[in-house]
Parts: structure tokens; C-alpha cells; sequence
């Protein structure tokens, strides 16, 4: 993102415009914080010997305490600040979401189903919910880069 | 969706960035429908068309005109 040069003398639309772009700054700005704490904290107070990769949930440990934290703050970061940012955006934005949303949604109903039969057939692991939450969200960004090349 | 928005937009001697500020949106966004990539949605269209103070069909044409 590329914030206009400061001037002298902005007109009205376009200070209007610096002030939605500023505004997205600190948006994004907000998410890479809630984003940098959740990694920080889950980095800082892990004490198990899981690994979310390998699929040893079981062995994953944190204090209940800091697991509420963190379970407060993938809130923010994954359902209140999107559902907060999907009502300021415009409707080209909107739209770019929409899509982004819908790949996102269809790489789990096609993948899932997918993944599961091919373990079946002795392809691979068997499915597992980090696994699962990885294609919707490669699913999602994927869409969302196609939306943004199409558009 | 073929549109006059650019050269409206020029003839008031008016950036992209000016035009998304009095119309609220993106500057993306009006560089998408001037580009005929985003097709503005019913109120967006309104909002355009009484910022000029033209009708809609006098600013948007979806080439079906009888």
C-alpha cells in the first residue's frame, strides 16, 4: 500500500481518501500486532512437546490461563476484526472477499471429502483438523490473489 | 459494462483518488469501473450519477439499449 505524498493543499476527496488509507494502515497495523502477540505468547508458554505440523495434538500444553488469552485474541484476530473490516471496506472490496471467502469454503468441501478417499486408497495421512483448517485457508488466499488478478 | 466515469472524471479535472473520496470509496474501486473490471453496485451507481448530476444510463452503458 502506497500512502499519496503529503501536500499543501489536499482537495476534498482526496483527504477523504488519505483518511481511508490511513485508516487501513492502522487496521493492518492492528492485525500484525494481534498476529506478532498470539505467536509470541503461544512461542513463550508452549510446554508440551506437540507440534501443530506433525499432528501429535495430544502432546500440545499450554496453562489454561494463557490458552484463554489466546483463544480471546484468534477471536479478535480471525472473526472481530474481519467482521469489522468487511463493514468498512467498499463494495469492490467487498466483492474481492466474497471470493477470496468462497474458495476458501469450497477447497474444504472438495478437499476434505478428497483427502479422506485417498487415505482410503492408501495415499497419504489421514485427515486432521489443522490440516483441514490449512486448505481452507490456502483455499482462501488463493481465491483472493485470483480475485485481485482478475480484477 | 462500458462507462463515462473517466472521461466525467477528467473533464472536472478530478484525480482517481478525488473522485474515490466524494464517492467514499477505494481509489481501486473507481479504477475498476472505469476500467469496466467492477460493475458498481445499484446505490454506488446513484451515488455516481447524482455526484455528476447525470441519470444512471447517461453514465453506464450495458450496450442492450433498444
Amino acid at each position: 500500500m502506497i500512502l499519496p505524498k503529503p501536500t499543501d493543499k489536499l482537495t476534498p476527496g482526496e483527504a477523504r481518501t488519505r483518511q481511508r488509507l490511513r485508516k487501513q494502515a492502522v487496521y493492518i497495523g492492528i492485525a500484525g500486532l494481534l498476529g506478532g502477540a498470539i505467536g509470541l505468547l503461544t512461542g513463550v508458554f508452549d510446554r508440551g512437546d506437540g507440534n501443530l505440523f506433525a499432528g501429535n495434538w495430544d502432546q500440545l500444553a499450554l496453562d489454561p490461563a494463557v490458552a484463554m488469552l489466546l483463544a480471546v485474541l484468534l477471536l479478535f484476530g480471525f472473526a472481530l476484526l474481519p467482521l469489522y473490516g468487511f463493514r468498512s471496506i467498499d463494495d469492490y472490496k467487498r466483492e474481492q472477499n466474497f471470493i477470496a471467502f468462497t474458495g476458501g469454503c469450497l477447497a474444504v468441501l472438495a478437499g476434505f471429502p478428497m483427502w479422506a478417499v485417498l487415505h482410503a486408497g492408501g495415499w497419504g495421512a489421514a485427515p486432521n483438523p489443522f490440516g483441514v483448517w490449512l486448505l481452507g485457508f490456502a483455499g482462501m488466499t488463493g481465491a483472493y490473489l485470483y480475485a485481485l488478478w482478475r480484477h | 459494462m462500458k462507462n463515462r466515469l473517466k472521461v466525467l472524471r477528467a473533464e472536472r479535472d478530478w484525480s482517481q483518488a478525488e473522485l474515490a473520496g466524494r464517492l467514499d470509496v477505494s481509489r481501486q474501486a473507481v479504477n475498476a469501473i472505469e476500467t469496466g473490471k467492477h460493475d458498481p453496485s445499484l446505490p454506488l451507481a446513484f451515488r455516481i450519477a447524482r455526484l455528476f448530476g447525470m441519470r444512471i444510463e447517461d453514465i453506464f452503458d450495458d450496450g442492450d439499449m433498444a
